[in-house]
């Protein structure tokens, strides 16, 4: 095995011999080599399509970050600043009425970028003032994509690190049949059931943005963030997730970070040979610059590595995104059979056949009941996301489920025993991800006419359902939560509830004593009275639980 | 060979020496095919006529010194080995060697080809949806919770045939560029970051491929590792940076010789797998079983009448008896869903099996229903049935059936526990969300289900 190398006379190998000179690479300025006419054209239009692609391009953005209330910030108020719109939308988003699955904009922004360029390549010939180099421009266009890039992906990431962008399946999803479920909820879930492996996710996304923060580590990051959201853009497609735009639009910004090092490692690896980098670094000869710099550079470190993460980190404890965050009553918790159900004083025996009969039923850990019946009734296919702070918004426990499974939010009052039930299923979803524009999740397109129109509608039949004297026995919801949680986002959107919002409700007392045994009596949401006894069961699952819970219940 | 030039590269440092003899003995014994299991597997099987899943295990086995799958503890064994291999390699050696560069390269080569031939068996399994097929019918009425974590994140990747493909495509190209010798180490980066996704799935999910995909991993690194100062040097320090100085040259019988194994490795292993396991996707995929069941009688049904030894049975959710649903496969099995959770059958290795009462994929990490195969006499109207759980295999029982009409079939026998069951299921009309969505044009709609 140890043969002596030098020695062998037909030993299958040729070794070069490394050049001896090293030329230098922090050339100034001048002695950088020139650029050719094609590339000074293509970065014309380059840097017109990536600083557009790279600006909010929605008002609401704007307005949202005058309005922030920096004393009392919430997870998603920074969220929203490094997820926007972007890219030239004053023509609207479609091309011919379609919209191109979401990327209309981008080809819209293409065109108009390309026009921009080549009337500023006839500008700088006409005006006979030739260039020969963009390496400044180059640098500075590079310096927006990275950050852009950089606070997207972090924005992003962090809902994974703490991980609460995909919950744990509640005991509804849990008792709900695979083929039930839309393949996006399916992948959603997939990850949900692993929050370690969606920590991990978490870090590779806020590691690559970091990364990107730095010069000497933009190309490391910018391979994660393509190798990562390369996979995403795939999987948004085949699992009809809804954020292909999105993801890919990470993918394009890592692609032209990647510009410069890909005929680098072409050379040095598939020719072998010798290969200098040409990296064109300005100097700050300015005091006031290199201080701007570093400020500028810190300020963005902090808010969203440091301020994010505590943000993100109280969000996963008390408030967690998509899992309303209020307790739910504590001796009403789990699995319940459904032993007796009286319609009008009818009893009505157990069959999978009944479109009446409850067949099973969960309270929560959080202030969720649900039912199953074996009637069909309509469907939310969102993914469940956007910004809801009301629990009753909340909805990833219904959005893409079906088989006959019905979800409520409940008020409780706990000193009569009466459960004030809304169906988490609203006909007229509410708009989502607000500032995000392009590139949002899919979902209902959202008819503001038409959501007035029901709330008018729902406002002359509906006095208010729950009396004043028990609202204050039922407390205000929006306190519920820890107080170090609280936020001004939270308590304008509850405040900023609409009084007639047209969903199903109904009431119930309930008689227990330790819930293990629960007797369900009052008005259903058909107006019929019910009688229902619940017997919780100890419903063993083969799925087991994560150590890493999300929300205090 | 004139333009041999000799002692351009710098001695390798002793430490270097050393530490390389440990790691070229370890990683040889690992990828080499040297275990005696390995052939006897080989010369079980009819080498003139190999099927897809004897390519794909012989291809991924690996060195293992108990009688289940390999292990750490298998490291362990052959880092002691590879450590007194070293130990004697540098005494005989006497430090007289310069440099390893030949050593390294052919080891990079085995490693090249040993991770490549890992990455074309697995590749083409998904690049036909194989690994992971669509949900079975039973599987599609099972509720969610009822699966473990292995189960549920197989499932996921079945329901898009086309991602599976994505991957089997990525896991081919990955294969490519470690076959050239220029590209390897641009392969073996891309690796690291798809197969680390691997590992830590296999983590998270308690998948059963842990050792063996860190294996994968390790071998990308020594390859990797090759190019690893220089990569590091252009691109995070950005500095001047000289190519490899190391280059083979095949001339005479050795160049000849390279392009026929070469050849002959794409051949068999792009070629003739690619082509058999597409023709297995078709005819003999392998995670369900292919004996077809009775005609036109797959679906679900639904329980309408269960009377046991007289005893009619209303229907309940809590009766550890009585029947809820039962499933027809497409294939000879049918699955009973009661209110008592079945026997987990726990296996989270990926197995590929070519006997059908092997092929256990479809019950596998569920305790939502219990799974027969079942004989069908046809004359007779029989149906013998057994459990497919290998350790419930004693359980048989034997049923008549009748088929009415379209829509219903009536079992009437006697069950494992000897109670006489008479059994009337009436087939559902059901409709699955995953699917009307998916075939309806996806989420942006209103829908009643």
């Amino acid at each position: 095995m140890a043969h002596n190398t030098p020695t062998l006379p037909d030993e299958p190998v040729i070794r070069d011999a490394a050049p001896v000179a090293l030329p230098a690479v922090d050339a100034p300025l001048s002695q950088l080599p020139a650029w050719k006419e094609y590339q000074l054209v293509l970065f014309r239009i380059a840097f017109i399509f990536f600083i557009a692609l790279s600006v909010p391009n929605s008002v609401e953005w704007y307005q949202q970050l005058v309005q922030l209330d920096w004393t009392q910030l919430n997870y998603r108020d920074l969220y929203d600043i490094a997820r926007f719109g972007s890219g030239i939308n004053f023509l609207g988003n479609t091309i011919f009425g379609s919209s191109l699955l979401g990327y209309a904009n981008w080809i819209t922004t293409a065109l108009i970028a390309t026009a921009g360029g080549l009337v500023w390549t006839g500008i700088v010939k006409a005006r006979k003032l030739p260039r020969k180099e963009y390496y400044t421009a180059w640098y500075w266009l590079r310096v927006v994509v990275r950050y852009r890039a950089g606070i997207g992906i972090i924005g992003f990431g962090f809902t994974k690190l703490l991980p609460v962008q995909m919950p744990y399946p509640s005991f509804g999803i849990l008792n709900t049949n695979f083929g039930d479920l839309t393949a996006q909820k399916i992948y959603w879930l997939s990850i949900g059931i692993v929050p370690w492996y969606q920590v991990f996710a978490g870090v590779v996304e806020v590691t690559a943005g970091a990364l990107l923060f730095f010069r000497k580590t933009t190309t490391l990051g910018a391979v994660l963030l393509f190798a990562a959201l390369g996979d995403i853009v795939y999987v948004n497609f085949a699992y009809d997730g809804g954020v292909h735009v999105y993801s890919s639009y990470f993918v394009l910004l890592a692609a032209l970070l990647l510009v410069n090092d890909v005929p680098k490692i072409y050379r040095l690896l598939v020719q072998e040979r010798f290969t200098v980098p040409v990296n064109y670094y300005p100097v700050f000869p300015e005091r006031w610059q290199r201080y701007t710099r570093i400020g500028l550079k810190s300020a963005t470190i902090f808010l969203f590595l440091g301020v994010l993460f505590y943000l993100q980190l109280i969000n996963f404890l008390y408030d967690p995104y998509k899992q309303p965050s209020v307790a739910g009553v504590k001796e009403l918790r789990g699995n319940y059979q459904v032993t007796e159900f009286r319609l009008n004083d009818q009893v009505i025996p157990y069959s999978p056949l009944d479109t009446v009969r409850w067949q099973e039923a969960t309270f929560e850990n959080w202030s969720t009941f649900t039912y199953r019946v074996n009637k069909p009734h309509p469907l939310d296919l969102s993914n469940g996301g956007g910004d809801p702070q009301r629990d009753v918004n909340r909805t990833f426990e219904i959005t893409g489920l079906a088989g006959g499974q019905r979800a409520f939010h409940y008020y409780a009052d706990e000193v009569n025993k009466v459960l004030y039930l809304e169906d988490k299923y609203k006909p007229i979803p509410d708009r989502r991800n607000r500032t995000a524009g392009v590139g949002g999740d899919g979902g209902v397109v959202v008819d503001k006419a038409a959501e007035k129109a029901a709330r008018e509608e729902a406002a002359k039949s509906a006095k208010d359902w729950i009396p004043a004297a028990i609202r204050k026995n039922i407390g205000d919801e929006s306190l519920k939560i820890a107080p170090i949680a609280l936020s001004a986002r939270r308590a304008k959107d509850y405040a900023a509830a609409p009084a007639w919002e047209n969903r199903k409700r109904f009431t119930v007392k309930y008689s227990t004593s330790d819930g293990s045994h629960v007797i369900l009596t009052g008005v259903d949401e058909n107006k019929n009275n019910i009688y229902v006894v619940l017997d919780r069961i100890n419903r063993e699952y083969t799925l087991t639980p994560s150590t890493l819970q999300a929300g205090k219940y | 060979m004139s333009n041999v030039t000799i002692g351009e590269t710098p001695a390798w440092k002793d430490y270097e020496k050393i530490g390389f003899r440990v790691i070229f003995i370890y990683f040889v014994l690992q990828a080499l095919p040297l275990d005696w299991k390995f052939y006897s597997y080989l010369f079980s099987t009819p080498i003139f006529n190999l099927h897809y899943e004897d390519i794909f295990n012989l291809a991924n086995y690996t060195m293992r010194f108990g009688a289940g799958p390999a292990t750490y503890a298998d490291w362990g064994i052959l880092l002691i080995i590879a450590v007194a291999g070293a130990v004697v390699w540098t005494y005989a050696d006497g430090q007289r060697t310069r440099t390893y560069d030949a050593a390294f390269y052919w080891l990079r080569v085995i490693l090249r080809y040993r991770l490549a031939l890992a990455l074309l068996a697995y590749g083409f399994l998904k690049l036909y949806a194989l690994q992971a097929p669509y949900p079975s019918l039973s599987s599609l009425n099972t509720p969610y919770g009822d699966f473990n974590r292995w189960k549920l994140f197989s499932l996921s990747l079945g329901i898009v045939p086309s991602y599976e493909l994505f991957l089997g495509g990525v896991e081919i190209f990955l294969a490519v560029l470690l076959l050239i010798r220029k590209t390897a180490s641009i392969g073996a980066f891309m690796f690291l970051i798809f197969c680390g996704n691997v590992f830590m799935s296999n983590l998270a999910y308690e998948g059963g491929d842990q050792v063996y995909s860190l294996l994968l991993i390790t071998y990308a690194f020594v390859i990797f590792s090759f190019d690893l100062q220089r990569i590091v040097r252009l691109l995070i320090l950005q500095k001047p940076t000289a190519a490899a100085t190391f280059k083979p040259a095949f001339e005479g019988i050795r160049k000849n010789g390279r392009w026929i194994l070469k050849t002959a490795f794409l051949l068999f292993f792009v070629v003739i797998y690619g082509v058999k396991t597409g023709v297995g996707a078709k005819y003999d995929p392998y995670q369900y079983p292919t004996t077809k069941g009775l005609p036109a009688i797959s679906g679900l049904y639904n329980v309408a009448t269960f009377v046991v030894n007289g005893d009619t049975l209303a229907y309940s959710l809590t009766d550890s008896l009585r029947w809820r649903n039962v499933v027809f496969e497409e294939w000879n099995t049918i699955s009973i869903r009661t209110n008592k959770p079945a026997l987990v059958d726990s296996n989270n290795q990926h197995l590929v099996k070519r006997d059908n009462a092997e092929r256990l994929y479809e019950i596998e990490g569920t305790s939502g229903r219990h799974y027969y195969s079942y004989a069908a006499d046809t004359t007779q109207h029989l149906l013998t049935l057994q459990n497919r759980h290998p350790k419930l295999s004693a359980e048989t029982l034997s049923l008549h059936y009748s088929r009415p009409d379209n829509n219903r079939v009536i079992l009437t026998g006697t069950t494992y526990s000897r109670d006489s069951i008479y059994v009337i299921l009436e087939k559902v009309n059901k409709k699955y969300l995953l699917e009307e969505v998916a075939n309806g044009g996806g989420r942006n709609r209103k829908l009643k289900l």
